[in-house]
């Protein structure tokens, strides 16, 4: 029965590998650019497995930053996984610490949407989930060497290749817009990001553009709710 | 490996590590207070956000300015992401369309 439930899951990760395999290997092509080793790359791609702060970290490595902003860039971009997390505890109350930290270990947006839609699959079935975030995560990897290989192979500048990036973010944040407020957040951290950027010197803009904007939209929520009551 | 590339990776993996790790850890009754949820609905727009507006409004030495190979890229690829809500396929278009736009800019 575990072995069926593992399998059920490694299934169900099929349509996210499609998706991490090319990802992955536009990550390991760029992390190369950025001048990180194949190994660099791996052990990234083991250790941290989330994408969108990958690829931030590597867009601020090529920017010459030192390890703390973009150590504390990554807390604040995947601070959203403690709503994952504390969501998908509901489904496994009854499991001892070490195989809750391997599950959590592995959570991810997209692993999550899949889990999320049939909770009846998960529901006290470590092992599907295993198998659905295990087979995400070997995916990710494979990915991340594989274009880790190829990248000094491709010319950085040709094939719309500086843009991929800008289009991966532009993306993901599409993904975040769920709502008017969203939207508006977009604007307003976008346009404090400009005036940070051409204000002080340094890469400080995107931690203080977004603290800043989310800080504002969570008082103007709080008015607005206040308001209606 | 080197020094500086190794305290990213191992710092990176802790704080991302954290936050999936200890509500499941915790689990039973800690709810997130009201506030420090919304404001974690709102960091990830305003991250993505705050990165993309300076890449088309900025050139590579830091003068502010409509950058328009960049910024006539982004609007398909918004409009696309939208629609069709594919990461891979957002990412080739935008690809496409910057590569197209370099022989005629």
């Amino acid at each position: 029965m575990r072995n069926a439930g593992f399998k059920d899951g490694a299934k169900a990760a099929l349509p996210i590998v499609l998706g991490y395999l090319p990802v992955g290997m536009a990550f390991g092509i760029l992390a190369r650019k950025a001048g990180l080793n194949p190994f660099e790359v791996a052990f990234m791609s083991l250790l941290v497995y989330a994408g969108a702060s990958q690829f931030l970290a590597i867009e601020m490595i090529l920017k010459g930053m030192i390890w703390f902003p973009i150590v504390l860039t990554t807390f604040f971009i995947n601070l959203r996984h403690l709503l994952m997390s504390s969501t998908i505890s509901l489904y496994f109350n009854r499991n001892p610490l070490r195989k809750i930290g391997l599950l959590s270990a592995q959570l991810t947006d997209e692993s999550f949407a899949v889990a999320m839609s049939n909770t009846s699959k998960i529901e006290n079935r470590p092992e599907y989930l295993f198998g659905l975030q295990m087979t995400s995560h070997l995916a990710w990897i494979s990915g991340s060497v594989g274009g880790a290989f190829f990248g000094p192979l491709i010319k950085s500048s040709e094939y719309g290749l500086p843009f991929s990036l800008p289009a991966l973010f532009i993306c993901l944040l599409v993904f975040q817009i769920r709502s008017t407020h969203h939207f508006w957040m977009m604007i307003v951290a976008g346009v404090f990001s400009l005036f940070f950027k051409w204000a002080f010197p340094g890469n400080w803009y995107i931690l203080l553009a977004a603290l800043l904007s989310s800080g504002m939209g969570v008082m103007v929520e709080l008015v607005v709710r206040k308001k209606e009551g | 490996m080197k020094q500086e590339t190794l305290w990213i990776i191992v710092g990176m993996a802790v704080v991302t590590f954290l936050p999936r790790f200890l509500p499941m850890a915790l689990l039973t009754k800690w709810t997130i207070p009201r506030k420090i949820k919304l404001g974690l609905e709102y960091i990830p727009v305003a991250i993505l956000s705050a990165i993309v507006f300076p890449i088309l409004f900025f050139d590579g030495e830091g003068a502010l300015g409509i950058q328009p190979q960049f910024l006539f890229s982004a609007i398909p690829v918004f409009i696309f992401a939208w629609k069709v809500k594919s990461l891979w396929g957002s990412v080739i278009l935008g690809m496409l369309i910057f590569w197209g736009l370099g022989f005629i800019l």
